[in-house]
């Protein structure tokens, strides 16, 4: 037991030293394997630590695929995304929203405060206050850490706890690798069904809080449900998500109070339609 | 013969709305003469009545039923969902795949691109495009300051568990 702790002490310390000098050559990856078991994956991550993790599964959704080419659309969605955000818990995160060049229907909430939404959901929409539910959805999954918890659950099985640390603290490339793997694998399999549940309550809130008609969301699964499971731009979605009509049930049996005292707020179709157009 | 030819100039007098969709209700519910719940009772819908649906306001849709048009509860409306009425797909899978494959029906490789599990898991950081990504980052203040142009009210609306 003492020499796993001397271990670890020692690959902490070699972790300190080669942030600040560059080691060369230490493979941090075999080294982290070697103490996986110390029960460190447990551990709080911090706000910076959860940042610096975000930063490269947004890297790794961008890679997927880039940006719409478009600054005034992605201005006019980091501004909606922006007051919303503002009005939960995690108000001072750094907030950054992005439309993605994708024609199918989806959005990604990455850990740290970074928001994806892609072309092909922006397009089915017909209100300001229906991405307000969508962006009010996904903040939700970061205010709450559901992916950070998912990762840490992760963590204690499929990586170690230590080479999360390790990807956090050296940027080495082989932990990095590992963790991104890991996040993609996230997201193509999706959260727990209760946390895309309590993400719909919440972000229902949310918009009602950013003063929207608090009917955008339960409108946008309403458009999803009427579409084909089989339709190739749903299948990603409709696979990480429970069924849209089941969210609607769930919606309609806690929220309906909720959601008729801020049904008369402004839905912002005019400015949505102005704004939202994918210059080509 | 002149009746005849009239028709179709006659249709376009009464025209269909353009957004008139079928769906069905998940429940009993009833057909209101306006959208609000205290609303006179039109006629009650039994769990699964067919109706059109035709335009949202708020938390309520106008529809077309066999029983008469009125308000119903948009909750309560399920349009053909998973399985179920409409077959095929909307043409995405289509766009993409020739987006993918090109004319030589060979995959090119900077169009490898998008959000199916596959390409997902084929995906490779691109930091280039998230520094990007920063130059549209917008402030606190800045962002309120567009709600406000868009007569956006802030309001104290609890958590629901």
């Amino acid at each position: 037991m003492s020499r796993l702790f001397t271990t670890l002490f020692l690959l902490l310390a070699a972790g300190a030293a080669q942030a600040q000098f560059r080691l060369p050559n230490l493979d941090v990856n075999r080294l982290v394997d070697s103490v996986k078991n110390v029960g460190k994956a447990t551990k709080d991550i911090g706000q910076d630590e959860e940042i610096v993790i975000g930063r490269d599964l947004a890297a790794t959704l961008l890679g997927a695929a880039p940006l719409v080419n478009d600054a005034r659309l992605q201005q006019y969605v980091n501004n909606v995304g922006r007051w919303i955000a503002s009005q939960s818990e995690r108000a001072d995160l750094p907030w950054q929203f992005g439309v993605l060049d994708a024609p199918q229907l989806n959005a990604f909430a990455v850990p740290g405060g970074t928001i994806f939404i892609t072309r092909g959901l922006l397009e089915r929409m017909k209100s300001e206050a229906e991405l307000a539910g969508v962006l009010g959805h996904e903040i939700v999954h970061v205010v709450k850490k559901h992916h950070l918890k998912a990762i840490q659950k992760g963590a204690a099985t499929a990586l170690a706890g230590d080479a999360l640390s390790m990807a956090v603290k050296n940027k080495n490339a082989g932990a990095n690798e590992k963790l991104v793997s890991f996040g993609k694998e996230m997201y193509s399999r999706g959260l727990d069904k209760g946390d895309e549940f309590e993400a719909d309550r919440l972000g229902v809130v949310l918009a009602a809080r950013a003063g929207y008609d608090a009917y955008g969301l339960p409108s946008v699964l309403q458009t999803l449900q009427a579409m084909n499971a089989q339709d190739s731009g749903v299948a990603l979605m409709f696979k990480t998500h429970p069924a849209p009509g089941d969210r609607l049930d769930q919606l309609g049996e806690k929220m309906q109070p909720t959601l008729d005292a801020y049904a008369g707020q402004p839905q912002l179709a005019e400015r949505f339609r102005s704004e939202s157009k994918v210059s080509k | 013969m002149r009746f005849l030819l009239l028709l179709p100039l006659t249709l376009l007098l009464f025209p269909v709305p353009a957004s008139a969709e079928p769906a069905v209700v998940v429940r009993a519910t009833e057909l209101k003469n306006a959208p609000a719940a205290d609303a006179p009772t039109v006629a009650q819908l039994a769990e699964n009545a067919a109706v059109d649906a035709l335009e949202r306001k708020g938390g309520w849709t106008r529809v077309k039923s066999a029983s008469g048009e009125g308000w119903v509860r948009m909750l309560a409306l399920r349009f053909g969902g998973p399985g179920e009425a409409k077959k095929g797909d909307s043409g995405v899978s289509q766009i993409f795949n020739v987006a993918r494959t090109g004319s030589s029906g060979t995959q090119v490789t900077t169009g490898v691109r998008g959000l199916d599990p596959e390409m997902l898991a084929k995906a490779q950081p691109n930091p280039a495009e998230l520094a990007k990504m920063e130059q549209f980052v917008t402030t606190q203040d800045a962002a309120a300051g567009f709600a406000a142009k868009g007569k956006l009210q802030a309001r104290q609306v609890e958590e629901v568990k």
